[in-house]
């Protein structure tokens, strides 16, 4: 069995008056490719930003590597270092080059010294073909370069789980498929994900597990196949039907 | 007297000239060090509003005091600000006036620049924040190396028009007898000197103008330098 990453234990948040999550117990085991899926305004997100605590839980926990990152004393700085984080709306910095942005955290943050930062980046620029952008400020991406610059960002931090939100959803449509791809080597290198998105078949192809989020609660899970072909839930089957229409 | 002749005669007469190099000297020298006072204490108020939502607690005595401080120096004229400051609150004997305009013109514009650096960080958007967090970041270092970078591009032209504002303004330090610009003009067209008041005035406003035309001309290469990184 493997190590479980992060586990979550009666986890609620809310927004003022709106109840978001209403108390999720889950597990993420360490190599395992979790694609939450969900109608808009379902908490899919919420859940995911509520797992590096981008949103504070209002109730329950979060265990990462045995760690309650809920709990008061806990450095959270310390623990996101380990949880990188790719967003919807690619979140780069705009005052700084490609190669600044990726070694930023990594050397004020002593992890790496400026020139080790510096080769591993140029590396993972490598691998997702970008090595010629390095010396450019994002504002000369397109945005599919900025999602795959975004990602490795994240990755140059080494860390032990990436949490997608979104990532292809503002992205033009011929240029999902680039990003899709680097998500999908990531997956086969062995990295424990969890991803918010809205691409099926994407989902069905690399999840080892995909999730069906609906009204705070966690409705349905199971292996993509299953999922997909055999769904149980009512809400689901309506879900998947809208979707497989469009 | 014609007024062109007059010019060449003050620009030609090293005796008034002094007047109005020391006078431009004085009106500088207050206006670097209370710009450099004002940013100071704009940065500090501007950082305890934007974190005092976030820490209520630790900030709440901080946060009052800014909010007061604030109010206060922008609901009151700067005149006024001054006569307090050296006939009341700096009125010891041998204190150095220019000392207390300079802490006079640096409280004030500390209150205006509040705002815009205010303004500017809010105007970050808070993905950036999200950004820097998600990668372990303190809230400090994201601040320091992700937020503010940013927010002193958008603030370069509000701040740059209260550096402006600011030099212009100084020429009231002639009213508590500081030989400044302004009160040079004065002197040189005065009875025993010029017995001309329009010529000398005219001189210093060429000097203001030069000075606040090298200023805007700076304000706009620093800009357009901070700019080159922004989405087009």
């Amino acid at each position: 069995m493997s190590e479980v990453l992060i586990k979550t234990v009666n986890l609620e948040k809310s927004f003022g008056d709106l109840h978001v999550l209403k108390g999720i117990n889950e597990e993420i085991k360490k190599g395992e490719i979790v694609v939450i899926i969900g109608p808009s305004g379902s908490g899919k997100s919420t859940f995911l930003r509520c797992l590096n605590l981008m949103e504070q839980p209002t109730g329950g926990q979060v265990i990462f590597k045995g760690t309650d990152l809920t709990a008061p004393k806990v450095d959270i700085n310390a623990q996101r270092q380990k949880m990188g984080m790719v967003f919807q709306h690619f979140n780069l910095f705009p005052h700084l080059t490609v190669l600044q942005t990726m070694t930023l955290a990594p050397v004020q943050l002593k992890l790496k010294s400026k020139e080790d930062a510096e080769a591993d980046a140029l590396a993972l620029l490598e691998k997702v073909g970008l090595l010629e952008k390095a010396n450019e400020y994002p504002n000369m991406l397109s945005g599919g370069q900025k999602q795959r610059v975004a990602i490795v960002r994240a990755l140059n931090m080494e860390p032990e789980v990436m949490l997608f939100d979104e990532p292809t959803s503002a992205l033009d449509p011929e240029m999902v498929g680039e990003v899709l791809e680097v998500m999908q080597d990531l997956a086969q290198s062995g990295m424990t994900m969890a991803i918010v998105t809205h691409e099926m078949s994407f989902a069905r192809r690399v999840a080892t597990r995909v999730m069906f989020v609906d009204e705070g609660v966690i409705a349905e899970q199971n292996t993509p196949d299953e999922f997909f072909d055999n769904p149980q839930n009512p809400r689901l089957k309506e879900f998947l039907s809208k979707v497989k229409n469009v | 007297m014609n007024i062109f002749s007059g010019i060449i005669e003050i620009f030609t007469s090293t005796d008034y000239m002094s007047y109005v190099w020391n006078g431009l000297g004085k009106t500088l020298l207050i206006s670097v060090f209370a710009s450099l006072l004002g940013l100071v204490l704009g940065i500090i108020v501007a950082l305890v509003k934007i974190s005092y939502p976030k820490r209520k607690k630790a900030l709440c005595v901080p946060n009052a005091i800014c909010s007061a401080y604030v109010t206060i120096i922008r609901g009151t004229p700067v005149a006024l600000q001054l006569f307090i400051m050296v006939f009341a609150i700096f009125a010891i004997r041998g204190f150095p006036v220019e000392i207390t305009a300079i802490l006079t013109f640096g409280i004030n514009s500390g209150a205006y620049v509040s705002e815009s650096i205010r303004a500017g960080i809010l105007s970050v958007d808070k993905g950036q924040t999200e950004a820097g967090l998600s990668l372990g970041l303190s809230g400090g270092q994201t601040m320091r190396l992700i937020v503010i970078p940013q927010a002193i591009k958008n603030v370069i032209p509000t701040i740059g028009n209260e550096l402006i504002a600011l030099i212009k303004e100084t020429s009231i330090v002639s009213m508590v007898g500081i030989v400044d610009l302004t009160f040079a003009a004065k002197i040189i067209g005065a009875g025993d000197k010029m017995a001309d008041y329009l010529v000398p005035m005219l001189v210093a406003a060429i000097f203001y103008l030069a000075v606040v035309y090298i200023l805007t001309f700076v304000i706009k290469y620093v800009e357009k330098r901070l700019r080159r990184g922004d989405r087009t």
